[in-house]
């Protein structure tokens, strides 16, 4: 009866077709507002390193004004930060910062060009699982010997060096001969967790230095500087000794009692800087995982909450005039409903042969926003159950570039145009101790997608390596 | 056989109360053709109603096909009355949206046939009225005497005991209501019981037996064109 029902639910909709077309147009422009709202809440929202985000923690120390209530600052000194990043007691640190330089590249037709790049410490990378497409990050001797090494973005190598691999190539930095030592892949956490203060929604910096070469050098620092007190003299010395903040700092600690420890140290530190005459408000020390973070700072603005609001009330109102519509038009129906009672209908099938018809007009409503993505097919790659005996992330590349790595437990999705696709998968190295690449044949599957296609395939592995299987959705 | 026992149907508001029917006693034999007559407002639609059971009463018995219908819910009721029970009303009431072989279809998909056999039935249904070339067209494509044939063949095409028919001639020219006429004594005589409710005082003549209904109770019986006094107590 579900296809019967169906189709009588098509012959209403021609029989008004402009009452229907109303109904069908009112759910639409209610879904679409909401759409747009909700994904703009859910991108903005949403965990940007959802697997690690409990044990990322962004350090707050109240080195405030005393004589003025107010919440503790948001970055750090550089006093605090050095003798954080000095006592190396978590897992994994790094001070950083925002600065601009201005690069020169080797190749004489292209004019040098100021950039925003970052100083940080080498855990930056392993920390917030930063992807790299060639090389590695800096081990901690560039930290402490101030090497003069530097880390590009993808479109920075693009720029400089045609995308090839650059590893070993010379960058000139603010006059510094500068060695590449990794090309990052892809990486534009959003929001950009590791400095919210700086523009949550920023893209991400173009390089990445040893953060010493900040004070070394006496870089152009960019980004948020906030001085409760007034500097005792002028220069960088003075800047440095001062209680002006402006360093972001995060800490990776694994377990509850690695936080707890940190804390007590944090106020350890600060009880003792408190006697020097430093932190004269009351101890605040704070340590935020990445989520609470996002919240602590609103990265979320009320404004988008209060949209969230205001488009599901227009939701509702657009349901509740359709409802209104579809009422007259099951009223002007009444005679049909009275001869199908009389041949045999029960109240059950004629309630669900008119809830067919709206989830009909519902379905159109939807479907003219479902349009919108009629070009393109969705590809799900799974890792989401443990078949594949590695714990190293996996690389998946589509015709052949790397477009996505995938942790135990993860899923990756791709919105892709519709046409053959060459899928292969490969360990990748570095990200996970122990993780090198081995000895894999690196099979190609090929895939293809038609338009609203949505495919899942999970991976698995066999005597020939990797390769891609397909999968149910609920998979 | 269709038996009511003092049936008596009272429709309540806040402010009046209308008795419908009261203790309204009839029973019909297999293979009767019956009329109902009386004024507007009398009762007749109340009457026809609760037999083919789109309507409860208030108080009284009904046993239909020697089922007690007073009991059973919605879904037991839609069941015998697709089982048993055939509708023809005065507007036609044809789906205008479907063709004719999609009407005359309807009482069948709620049987829940297979589709091979509700097409031959269908088909057969609609070959006795005449029209099974014009299976396709749509209602408003037909003439009035046309679409009363339609709804005939629906009515029939569940092979029901019974054929409720509310003034199926009341839209129809005279010709057209004869003809018509002539197609309920065929059926009738193929062995449906029908009960017709009319107006028309001449058609009512024709019939086996006639109930004339007034203020909710039977006032007059006729029996094969004879009237015949009758008290407003139990017509066997």
């Amino acid at each position: 009866m579900f296809f019967y029902y169906l189709r009588l639910a098509g012959l209403s909709y021609k029989r008004n077709p402009i009452l229907s077309t109303l109904m069908v147009l009112a759910v639409a422009v209610g879904i679409g507002a909401y759409m747009v709202v909700f994904t703009l809440n859910y991108t903005m929202g949403g965990d940007p390193v959802p697997h690690k985000s409990a044990q990322l923690f962004h350090v707050q120390l109240d080195n405030g004004n005393p004589d003025r209530d107010g919440d503790a600052p948001d970055q750090l000194t550089y006093m605090d930060a050095m003798a954080l990043q000095e006592a190396g007691l978590a897992y994994r640190q790094t001070a950083s910062s925002k600065l601009s330089v201005i690069v020169e590249p080797a190749n004489p037709e292209i004019r040098p060009f100021s950039v925003i790049g970052r100083g940080a410490y080498a855990d930056f990378f392993p920390m917030f699982d930063v992807p790299f497409l060639y090389g590695q990050g800096w081990g901690s001797d560039a930290d402490q010997n101030v090497e003069q090494v530097v880390v590009l973005s993808r479109e920075t190598n693009d720029r400089l060096f045609g995308g090839a691999d650059s590893v070993g190539e010379t960058v000139v930095l603010a006059g510094l001969n500068f060695q590449v030592s990794g090309v990052l892949d892809y990486w534009d956490p959003v929001p950009k967790f590791y400095d919210v203060n700086n523009g949550p929604f920023d893209t991400g910096e173009a390089l990445y230095i040893p953060w010493r070469h900040t004070v070394e050098q006496e870089l152009p620092r960019t980004g948020n500087t906030n001085c409760w007190k007034p500097l005792d003299g002028t220069g960088m010395e003075a800047f440095l000794n001062s209680e002006c903040v402006w360093i972001q700092y995060w800490v990776e600690l694994r377990t509850a009692a690695e936080e707890e420890d940190y804390l007590n140290f944090l106020n350890a530190y600060t009880d003792e800087q408190r006697e020097l005459g430093r932190f004269q408000r009351p101890r605040n020390n704070n340590l935020f995982d990445v989520q609470e973070w996002m919240i602590e700072q609103e990265v979320l603005p009320d404004e988008t909450r209060i949209l969230a609001v205001l488009a599901a009330l227009l939701l509702a109102v657009c349901l509740l005039n359709t409802i209104g519509l579809l009422l007259a038009k099951f009223l002007g129906k009444s005679a049909e409903i009275g001869a199908r009672q009389a041949l045999g209908a029960h109240k059950g099938s004629l309630f669900i042969q008119h809830v067919i018809e709206a989830g009909f007009i519902g379905l159109l409503a939807s479907a003219s926003w479902a349009q919108a993505d009629q070009d393109y097919g969705v590809l799900i790659i799974s890792r989401e159950r443990l078949e594949v005996a590695t714990s190293c992330e996996i690389g998946i590349y589509m015709q052949d570039q790397l477009v996505g790595r995938l942790f135990q437990e993860e899923s990756r999705s791709f919105n892709l145009p519709a046409g053959d696709l060459s899928v292969r998968l490969r360990v990748l190295p570095g990200q996970m101790p122990g993780c090198s690449p081995g000895i894999e044949a690196q099979n190609n599957t090929r895939l293809h997608i038609n338009a609203g296609d949505v495919l899942k395939y999970r991976i698995a592995s066999g005597p020939q390596g990797m390769y891609l299987k397909k999968a149910d959705l609920n998979y | 056989m269709l038996k009511m026992d003092k049936i008596s149907k009272v429709f309540r508001t806040e402010l009046v109360e209308t008795h419908a029917l009261s203790d309204f006693t009839l029973t019909v034999n297999e293979g009767e053709f019956v009329t109902i007559t009386g004024p507007s407002g009398c009762g007749k639609t109340t009457f026809l109603n609760i037999a083919g059971l789109l309507e409860t009463y208030t108080s009284g018995t009904y046993l239909l096909d020697g089922v007690d219908v007073t009991e059973l819910g919605d879904f037991q009721r839609a069941k015998l009355r697709n089982e048993k029970i055939g509708f023809i009303f005065q507007s036609f009431n044809l789906m205008p949206d479907l063709n004719l072989f999609d009407n005359v279809d309807v009482p069948l998909r709620y049987r829940g046939m297979k589709a091979a056999e509700r097409k031959q039935r269908v088909e057969q249904a609609l070959e006795s009225v005449g029209l099974l070339g014009r299976k396709k067209y749509l209602p408003a494509q037909l003439s009035g005497g046309q679409q009363q044939r339609v709804a005939i063949a629906r009515a029939l095409v569940g092979q029901p005991r019974f054929l409720l028919a509310d003034e199926p001639t009341g839209n129809l020219d005279s010709n057209t209501a004869h003809g018509v006429m002539d197609l309920l004594h065929e059926i009738n005589a193929q062995g449906t019981t029908i009960i017709m409710v009319t107006h028309d005082q001449e058609l009512a003549e024709k019939s086996q037996r006639n109930i004339h209904i007034l203020d909710g109770r039977i006032h007059e019986e006729s029996s094969a064109g004879v009237l015949a006094e009758s008290s407003t107590a139990a017509v066997a």
